[in-house]
């Protein structure tokens, strides 16, 4: 085992130099002012400050959040619904599901958002309608593969021992199915959430410049602007943010142990 | 006499045209502990299933109190099962398990907590209330699906191998239990199982199946003791079955004795099966029983010795192996050796000799002076298709020649009119070196000796029991010894207490009444 550890270090290296580095550089970007020398640094709140103060840049966060949330629950009661079908498919036939379920991420997600661009432009929707059918679009197959894997997982027994004991289809559903599928729907969410939160490029190409959400500010910030200390700072607040979500989901998902038999 | 409770008529049973169960017909009585006893594939779970509701009889009724319960979904039967891997929710604790049926039948919360509780402290698990059903040992989470299932006050328990995923102690411990549980709740039990110990400890009444039909049903006294045929002796408990012939009422004949027993009813002169349990046979001294034995082995059980006597020998014929000493022959020039015995061999197989069955049967070989194995390509021999001694010349391409005897012989096989059985074998040669270096000595005596056996009744091959000799194969010299070949005799098997030692010549001796005669299966 000893020798199987080095084998661990290529990957910390890199992620040092790739992950640890730049986030700790935009730790430091984020409390620091514009113009700084390298080796005078001024430390200051301000682009914080600046954050909470100016209305824009809270409504642009809530309305961020709002987005991911609904597109998450959007995926959710569209995704339960066909994982379940899926899951009572015979194995042949699950296999193919599943297949096609993945074969559009063959496709660059860039690719599709643009296709999305092309179809919609045909009808006269709301620049919200649109991000969201993008987001829903894009982030779906995750939320279907991961509650699929969870209620494919669950034993044939357990449904019929529930119908022994009386419960008819509705209950055992309630009861048996669907606690026993939660922890793939945790998963889902964690998948779908999080990214969703955080997407600039779909509401970028599909919301025409009209509807900004966060992730389309963090890229004015560095690209256009060049104000890489507010850039950070927004993308520090967001990170916050999500360690956040990702420790409630954290919480919520104790993964019911596995039946020994 | 209790009432009828369920009635199985005529179910039969197909997946994909494969017929799984054959038309069964079953009582079943109120408070009754039956079970369905068979090897797997029998259809014993198939029928707990379609009384669970699980499955749909492909024909046939099942009526319980009088009502044709066929269109009733599992959910609304008064039945419940305990599963083979117990099927416990892993996201409830023992507590919720247990009440999952009285939740969904929304009983008030004070009656679940009362009903809980009492079924908790019936099974035994107190304090594991609120314990993860996961993290419970086999034997508890047995415990939790039997409570989980008699909570719901079922008329009928169906437990399907219930047993059968726990260790040998547990697994005796929780049959005591179940029978207790059982007789305590006062309801009828199915229990599935393939063990006829459990079989036997547990149930009121038990039905043997095989093949999707019923042999037997009856008490376990009943089986045990009287079973209808050889399938139903050989599944429960371990029996001396023997072919016999029945004389005529209470007086049944095996290996040319007659016996008296209690059986009756049978045509004059009927072929039949005998069983004789082994603790139903004593030992006494010799001349003293009903029948001589030698014991062939003895084995230690714990309570008692288990012991194989035979009471007569087999067909048995014995030929001479004619041991040579080196006979290789040496070619100088080529460096080369080569050896080869002379054989025996049976007239009617003369016609289908050929040279690779030559080298076989002489163990022909040769090899250079480095051990290298050298091809016999050089294979003369002119045998006719009659008895008499032939010259046969073996060699390799470089010369090397060994001149051997074929022997062709008329076999007199001994035939044993009484077992019905022949034997034949040959006289042969080997030299000491062959049977030093043999690693299965009995083995290629008899592949060396082609000793052959069959039946005389339908021509089937009968094996070779024993190989007899009397030499020391790692310091055998030159000479003639006789070898003899045997086909098992009868041999009982008899549980007791005393020990007798293997060779001991002994009586055995057993009563009318232990003798049970059984139809053959047909």
């Amino acid at each position: 085992m000893k020798s199987f550890a080095k084998l661990t270090i290529p990957y910390i290296v890199w992620m040092t130099i790739m992950i640890i580095v730049p986030m700790l550089m935009i730790v430091l970007y984020a409390v620091t002012v514009q113009g700084n020398d390298v080796l005078t640094f001024q430390f200051t709140f301000s682009n914080f400050i600046r954050f909470f103060q100016d209305s824009i840049f809270p409504t642009v966060l809530w309305r961020s959040l709002t987005m991911a949330f609904f597109t998450t629950l959007i995926c959710i009661a569209i995704g339960y619904p066909m994982a379940y079908a899926m899951a009572k498919l015979k194995p042949r036939s699950q296999a193919i599901m599943v297949l096609l379920v993945t074969l559009p991420m063959w496709i660059n997600m860039l690719v599709r958002t643009y296709a999305w661009k092309g179809i919609l432009s045909n009808f006269d929707l709301s620049s919200e309608i649109c991000v969201y059918i993008g987001m829903v679009y894009n982030f779906l197959p995750f939320m279907i593969l991961q509650i699929y894997t969870s209620l494919s997982k669950i034993d044939e027994n357990l449904i019929i021992a529930s119908h022994d004991l009386g419960a008819n289809d509705r209950q055992t559903f309630l009861r048996v199915v669907l606690p026993l599928s939660l922890s793939g729907v945790i998963s889902g969410i964690t998948l779908v959430f999080l990214p969703a939160v955080s997407s600039f490029f779909i509401p970028k190409l599909l919301g025409g410049g009209q509807y900004v959400l966060i992730g389309n500010l963090i890229e004015d910030y560095f690209i256009s602007t060049g104000d890489w200390n507010f850039g950070s700072a927004i993308s520090l607040i967001m990170a916050i943010i999500i360690l956040i979500s990702m420790y409630v989901t954290k919480k919520l998902d104790k993964e019911p142990p596995e039946v020994n038999d | 006499m209790a009432k009828k409770l369920i009635e199985i008529k005529n179910i039969v049973k197909t997946f994909d045209k494969q017929v799984v169960l054959k038309g069964i017909s079953l009582d079943i009585m109120e408070n009754e502990f039956v079970t369905l006893l068979g090897p797997s594939g029998c259809g014993k779970t198939t029928l707990l299933r379609i009384i669970a509701g699980f499955l749909d009889a492909t024909e046939g009724h099942v009526i319980m109190d009088g009502e044709d319960i066929a269109s009733i979904p599992a959910y609304k039967r008064d039945v419940n099962t305990v599963f083979q891997h117990y099927a416990l929710f892993p996201h409830l604790d023992v507590y919720d398990n247990i009440a999952f049926g009285l939740t969904i039948k929304k009983e008030p919360k004070d009656i679940i907590d009362q009903k809980v509780t009492r079924m908790i402290s019936l099974v035994g698990l107190e304090g594991f209330e609120h314990k993860d059903v996961t993290l419970l040992s086999g034997g508890q989470q047995q415990r939790v699906a039997i409570a989980r299932a008699l909570v719901n006050e079922p008329k009928v328990l169906l437990l399907d191998e219930s047993l059968s995923a726990l260790d040998k102690n547990l697994r005796k411990e929780m049959q005591l239990e179940l029978k207790e549980i059982q007789r305590e709740v006062g309801i009828t039990f199915i229990f599935v199982t393939h063990d006829q110990e459990e079989a036997l400890t547990m149930s009121d009444k038990i039905v043997i199946m095989k093949d999707g039909d019923i042999e037997q049903i009856g008490t376990p006294a009943d089986v045990y003791n009287e079973p209808i045929n050889e399938y139903c002796a050989r599944f429960i408990g371990d029996s001396n079955i023997i072919d016999g012939v029945m004389k005529k009422d209470n007086l049944v004949s095996f290996d040319d004795e007659d016996y008296k027993c209690t059986d009756y009813g049978f045509a004059e002169n009927e072929p039949v099966d005998i069983v004789i349990r082994p603790e139903d046979i004593d030992i006494v001294a010799r001349n003293r029983g009903l029948l001589n034995g030698e014991v062939k082995s003895s084995l230690f059980k714990g309570v008692h010795y288990e012991i194989i006597a035979e009471t007569s020998s087999g067909t048995s014929k014995t030929v001479m192996m004619h041991v040579t000493g080196e006979h290789d022959v040496v070619n100088k020039e080529a460096h080369e050796r080569i050896s080869a015995s002379s054989f025996m061999m049976d007239l009617e197989d003369v016609a289908s000799l050929s040279d690779s069955e030559v080298i076989a049967r002489a163990n022909a070989q040769a090899w250079t002076d480095d051990e290298e194995d050298v091809s016999l390509t050089d294979i003369s021999y002119d045998v006719n298709n009659e008895v008499g001694v032939y010259d046969c010349t073996i060699g390799t391409s470089a010369g090397t020649k060994i001149t051997i005897k074929i022997n062709v012989v008329k076999p007199r096989a001994v035939e044993d009119a009484e077992n019905e059985e022949s034997i034949q074998a040959f006289d042969f040669f080997r030299t000491v070196d062959e049977i030093k270096e043999s690693v299965a000595l009995d083995t290629d005596l008899i592949r060396w000796a082609d000793a052959y056996a069959w039946s005389t009744e339908d021509n089937s091959r009968v094996e070779i029991w024993d190989v007899k000799y009397d030499f020391d194969d790692q310091n055998i010299t030159e000479g003639l010894y006789p070898i003899t070949f045997s086909t098992q005799g009868r041999e009982l098997k008899i549980e007791t207490t005393d020990k007798h030692e293997v060779g001991e010549r002994v009586g055995l001796q057993w009563s009318p009444e232990d003798i049970h005669v059984m139809k053959k299966m047909g």
